[in-house]
């Protein structure tokens, strides 16, 4: 038998077996919690959560709010601006830090005693995850979208600087051997090859990271950072389940359109010999 | 007359477990048209980067217009087998790079580029007829246009030393010819250094001499010697 033709489905095999007996291993024989699970889940669901309430996109007593159109003082529309809006500045505001940091880590261009403090660097920033980010900044500077958007900031420089400076380490040699050669310094190469080079990929991050953390605004807000988010905590506090769904299909109705507008404007980043940009139905169903 | 470069005793390679080639003895004087074949992989290439203060040899000394240490800025030109272009912009752009090593690194930073440089990338546009293509991005260009581009760049730069590998490759016979011509009257009429790598040796005889770097029987690694052809 040759193995390297058969390498892909014993591969898979493994993973398949090593799952399980990893799980069996974490559940220790108590199996006894998934016995009533599938009723516990429809019960919640028709008693708590169906159908729901769409009081969340009427305007609210408090605080007092002097708009004409009653949506646009509600909680659902009031919480998902707000949350744009964190995701919008942490973004803007972890590119332009983040940009700086990924040059200073890539290895192409920095020689490793430069380059590893700063991959440690944002490693570091990226292995907290917002959530984590957004109770630090909450303890630092109150309840609020500024902790929200210290918290996004923080994570989005960590994470997209690990894109960043993959991009740049991804770049040909040629353009910066000639550059070198030139006798160019590194922050005449970083703005006529590295940047020029990469932009198609940054804008394409940006649009992603951004899409992220309009995502994330649902939880960071959990913890009290401002957006979408503090209204669902504060719906679960009170058990108000029904209008927690209704917050959550509004968020995935937005999430969509976020994700509809990035696809079709990082389409226009990403390099296509033919210039051809998908329509809005072949970004999401891949139409040949 | 001093050497342009001046190798002794240089092995080149990537460690010194893997020596790729060894140069015993060579010296290239001012606007010399110089040749270096080999087959692949044998370490043209890497002896170019070494010229072009991109790789440190692993033994040896290697002079570069008469001094050890890195050239000056805009000092060396080179062009990279692909040509280092940057795609996505256009030709002026591409120019302008090799141009802004005749100013200082806060006017090209600052995007306030004296005038002088700004001639000088319309000057070597014009001088390799891209005039008409000055604000095409490269992708749109022709592999002909492209190599004329590349070495639009080295003119605007205004080097004493080319460094250029393999760049006519994948050219039919007639765009070689004119892009080694505009090379060639441009070195000539400057007195400037050219050194060419080359694998293509109808090519290399159109040089003033050649070197061949071939692997010897009795060492694991190339040695560089000149030859007649």
């Amino acid at each position: 038998m040759n193995i390297q033709r058969k390498k892909y489905p014993i591969f898979l095999a493994f993973i398949l077996i090593a799952t399980y007996l990893v799980f069996v291993d974490l559940v220790d024989g108590d199996w006894s919690s998934l016995e009533n699970s599938l009723d516990n889940l429809s019960t919640f669901f028709y008693e708590s959560l169906w159908p729901p309430n769409w009081k969340v996109i009427e305007a609210q007593s408090y605080p007092a709010c002097e708009r004409n159109w009653d949506f646009l003082c509600s909680p659902a529309y009031i919480g998902i601006t707000e949350t744009l809006k964190i995701a919008f500045v942490a973004t803007g505001l972890g590119f332009i830090i983040g940009l700086p940091l990924a040059t200073l880590a890539s290895r192409n261009l920095y020689s490793d005693s430069i380059a590893i403090p700063f991959r440690l660097l944002l490693s570091a920033m990226r292995t907290l995850p917002s959530i984590i980010w957004a109770i630090f900044f909450v303890i630092l500077v109150g309840l609020g979208p500024i902790s929200g958007v210290l918290a996004m900031t923080f994570y989005t420089i960590g994470y997209l600087g690990k894109l960043q400076y993959e991009a740049i380490e991804g770049l040909s040699n040629d353009p910066l051997d000639a550059a070198k050669a030139m006798g160019l310094k590194n922050s005449e190469i970083i703005q006529r090859v590295v940047i020029p080079e990469t932009a198609n990929n940054l804008i394409s991050q940006l649009f992603f990271m951004f899409e992220y953390n309009v995502r994330h605004g649902s939880v960071i807000g959990i913890v009290g950072a401002g957006g979408i988010g503090y209204y669902i905590s504060t719906y679960l506090k009170f058990l108000q389940y029904d209008k927690v769904i209704a917050l959550l299909i509004i968020l995935f109705i937005v999430v969509v359109i976020i994700d509809l507008i990035s696809i079709k404007a990082r389409s226009y980043f990403i390099d296509n010999a033919t210039f051809k940009s998908p329509s809005l139905f072949e970004n999401f169903f891949r139409v040949k | 007359m001093c050497d342009v470069i001046y190798a002794a005793n240089l092995r080149i390679g990537y460690s010194s477990e893997s020596i790729l080639a060894e140069i015993k003895n060579l010296q290239i004087k001012k606007g010399e048209i110089v040749s270096i074949i080999g087959e692949s992989g044998i370490g043209k290439t890497t002896f170019l980067k070494n010229i072009a203060h991109l790789l440190k040899p692993i033994s040896g000394t290697l002079k570069i217009l008469n001094s050890d240490n890195a050239p000056e800025r805009g000092e060396v030109g080179y062009i990279p087998q692909k040509l280092g272009l940057i795609k996505h912009e256009t030709v002026f752009f591409n120019v302008l790079e090799g141009a802004i090593c005749n100013e200082s690194i806060l006017r090209s930073i600052s995007g306030l580029h004296e005038e002088k440089v700004i001639d000088k990338v319309e000057e070597a546009i014009e001088l390799m007829n891209l005039s008409n293509k000055i604000d095409e991005p490269i992708k749109r260009l022709s592999g002909g246009q492209q190599r004329r581009v590349a070495i639009a760049r080295t003119i605007a730069q205004g080097p004493k030393l080319i460094l250029a590998d393999e760049f006519l490759s994948e050219l039919d016979d007639k765009t070689v010819e004119n892009v080694w011509k505009a090379m060639m009257n441009y070195a000539d009429s400057n007195a400037i250094t050219l050194v060419i790598v080359e694998h293509n040796i109808e090519r290399a005889k159109l040089a003033n001499r050649c070197f061949k770097l071939e692997k010897n029987d009795k060492l694991e690694y190339s040695v560089l010697t000149e030859v007649r052809i």
